[in-house]
């Protein structure tokens, strides 16, 4: 994709977007609602017509190809199955393409594959309307993967399902993925899915693409503080450079971003601590702090067994955090802490 | 000492029930609410059982009878089948109901394949395709006997605007042919007008259908490289197909029963050649009198109507589960 562009009325949808998915690759876009994931992958499959830019799929210039030339097979995030047609007929549609005829031993042959890899076997002859939510997201993944396409698009397939079957799913759509040496491109605003699941991720905002990179770049060497924020659990903390004292920044800094890994928090002896504990949130394997400093709330994660409790003054100390400036832009010093 | 407090406790149970209103029924006549149930639903049970229950069974049994409405004196004779068996072995009766087939069958076809296609135009959201719906349903809402006066008009042969339509067409002459008077002409002029009036209601019927399709389910479809023509052949018509036969099913069973438009345009003229089966009927029963004859042969029409409904709605659940 090079410089693509869309826009509905005024609004710019995805602006100047660039971005290569290599071959096998599992690229993830992460970005919140209306960021222009969406209206990215319906560009790359062809279901909306590009303003600017071009897209080529396997080297060839597919910008104004039809849907159907351009080899891609695509998960809607509501499902999309054919209501009238049995699960079987659901996942045999895209091999019945008279252009691009099988036989029907073959079709057979792939339909179960396919199923018994989702473990949708024994629900092949319902109707696509007499299923769970897991289970008509299975089929919609699967008649996405019973082609063999240039790229697979899919556009927050797991959203829709509760917690326990979106983790499972997850596990097995990145073994699928690593099993059929696939090409995805995957869209979702939440960034565990994007974190466990990609080769590289894409962190798009008001339809630009702001930093792509491993997941481990994107966390750990953001761009800016947007993308910071994006990541990690509990969200960056990002505190004025004054509030901890004898702490020097580089020049410029307007805002430091503080992840738990950067903080050290020990209770102070002198009960001259900078700031207070004013909330524990108990998850089970672990704690959530609330700390205040002045008018800033620090949210941090601790060992549940920790000694600390409401109340309690504490000291805080940074570790490499990340700097950025006025604008949000990373700066790329260090700190001392 | 809890004594008086019990009795004050007691005192103000009891205003609160005083003050509570009683079911509406027993305040009022002493009646239980199923009794005042009865009461509201009662006369439309009477008014049923007088106009639709009691005049069917009456028809039943005067089926078996040799009874005349136009001479209440003669006595009534018991005659078993006879009745049927006339029925049944009468050539004009077997004319009747060809006559019907032939209007029921075209009129259905064109209807289906004319308020398909409108459906599907329409479905297309062009600009002004509100106007044009209303435009087109405009036939539908008007009286039959209006309908067919007004046709009547369409067909003169010197000043009707339908044959000089055709004349423009095809060149001939507008007063060449007559559309009622003419023996093979008269059934395809009933068939036109029929079209006419319902096909709009078939379009609305589909619409609802094509409008029930999500878009996405033609994304997905065009995802998985189904060309325009594959999409309709193994998304639209099946997702349609329960809503067109419901509407197949509605127009057949008045089509079976058609009278005022026909009446109105030829009055099963030319000769008998669109005497449909109840036009026939209400000649048998209010201008022969034959009471008896006319019965049986009503119970015949209700009985096919009936055994062909039920088959279809069977067939068209079977649709649905699908």
């Amino acid at each position: 994709m090079r410089g693509v562009s869309k826009h509905f009325g005024e609004i710019p949808a995805v602006d100047h977007l660039d971005l290569t998915v290599g071959n096998g690759e599992f690229v993830v876009l992460l970005g919140p609602t209306g960021a222009g994931k969406t209206t990215t992958l319906r560009l790359v499959a062809g279901l909306e017509k590009l303003d600017a830019g071009t897209i080529s799929i396997g080297g060839h210039d597919m910008t104004t190809a039809d849907p159907a030339v351009r080899d891609v097979s695509f998960v809607f995030q509501q499902y999309s199955l054919y209501p009238h047609l049995s699960v079987y007929e659901n996942l045999a549609f895209p091999l019945r393409s008279p252009a691009h005829p099988h036989s029907k031993s073959e079709i057979r042959r792939r339909v179960t594959a396919i199923a018994e890899m989702l473990r949708i076997t024994h629900k092949l002859d319902n109707r696509a309307t007499q299923l769970s939510g897991g289970e008509m997201q299975r089929v919609a993944i699967g008649r996405a993967m019973v082609r063999e396409p240039q790229i697979y698009l899919m556009d927050e397939p797991l959203s829709s399902l509760d917690a326990k079957l979106r983790a499972d799913l997850r596990l097995e759509l990145k073994r699928i993925q690593q099993d059929l040496g696939a090409t995805l491109l995957y869209v979702t605003h939440d960034q565990i899915e994007a974190m466990t699941m990609a080769n590289r991720i894409g962190v798009i905002d008001q339809g630009r693409l702001i930093q792509v990179g491993t997941p481990r770049e994107i966390y750990q060497d953001p761009c800016n503080l947007y993308v910071a924020s994006r990541l990690g659990q509990p969200a960056i903390n990002v505190i004025p450079p004054g509030l901890i004292p004898r702490f020097a920044v580089p020049p410029g800094t307007a805002s430091i971003g503080a992840r738990t890994e950067h903080m050290h928090i020990s209770r102070s002896v002198n009960g001259s601590g900078q700031g207070k504990v004013e909330w524990i949130e108990h998850l089970g394997d672990q704690n959530h702090l609330h700390v205040r400093i002045g008018d800033h709330q620090i949210i941090t994660l601790v060992d549940p067994e920790t000694p600390m409790s409401r109340g309690d003054d504490v000291d805080i100390a940074l570790t490499g955090p990340l700097f950025f400036d006025a604008a949000g832009n990373r700066l790329r010093g260090t700190g001392d802490g | 000492m809890s004594e008086p407090q019990d009795s004050a406790a007691d005192k103000l149970a009891a205003r609160v029930a005083s003050a509570t209103p009683e079911p509406l029924a027993r305040r009022v006549r002493g009646l239980s609410d199923r009794a005042i149930a009865w009461l509201f639903i009662s006369p439309t049970i009477v008014l049923l059982l007088a106009i639709n229950i009691f005049p069917l069974i009456w028809t039943i049994y005067l089926s078996f009878t040799n009874y005349k409405a136009n001479r209440i004196n003669r006595p009534i004779e018991f005659i078993g089948l006879r009745n049927y068996e006339r029925v049944l072995t009468d050539t004009d009766i077997w004319h009747t109901l060809q006559v019907t087939a032939h209007f029921l069958c075209w009129t259905m076809t064109l209807q289906v394949v004319l308020g398909f296609g409108l459906a599907w135009l329409i479905n297309k959201q062009f600009k002004g395709h509100g106007l044009w719906t209303t435009v087109i349903l405009l036939p539908m809402m008007l009286s039959p006997a209006v309908v067919g006066n007004f046709w009547t008009f369409l067909y003169q042969p010197q000043i009707g605007l339908f044959n000089y339509a055709v004349s423009f067409v095809t060149g001939i002459p507008p007063s060449s042919f007559q559309m009622i008077g003419d023996v093979n002409l008269a059934p395809w002029a009933i068939v036109i007008v029929d079209t006419w009036m319902w096909t709009p209601y078939i379009m609305l019927i589909c619409l609802a259908g094509l409008r029930s399709i999500p878009d996405y389910i033609y994304e997905a479809a065009e995802v998985d490289r189904a060309s325009k023509w594959r999409q309709f052949w193994s998304i639209t018509l099946p997702m349609v197909l329960p809503f067109l036969m419901l509407a197949v099913l509605f127009r057949s069973i008045e089509n079976f029963k058609m009278f005022d438009l026909v009446v109105e345009l030829t009055s099963g003229g030319p000769g008998s050649v669109t005497e449909l089966a109840s036009i026939n009927l209400k000649r048998e029963a209010f201008e022969k009198w034959r009471t008896g004859y006319s019965s049986a042969f009503a119970i015949i029409l209700f009985v096919t109507v009936f055994g062909a409904a039920s088959i279809y709605v069977k067939a068209l659940n079977k649709v649905k589960q699908r």
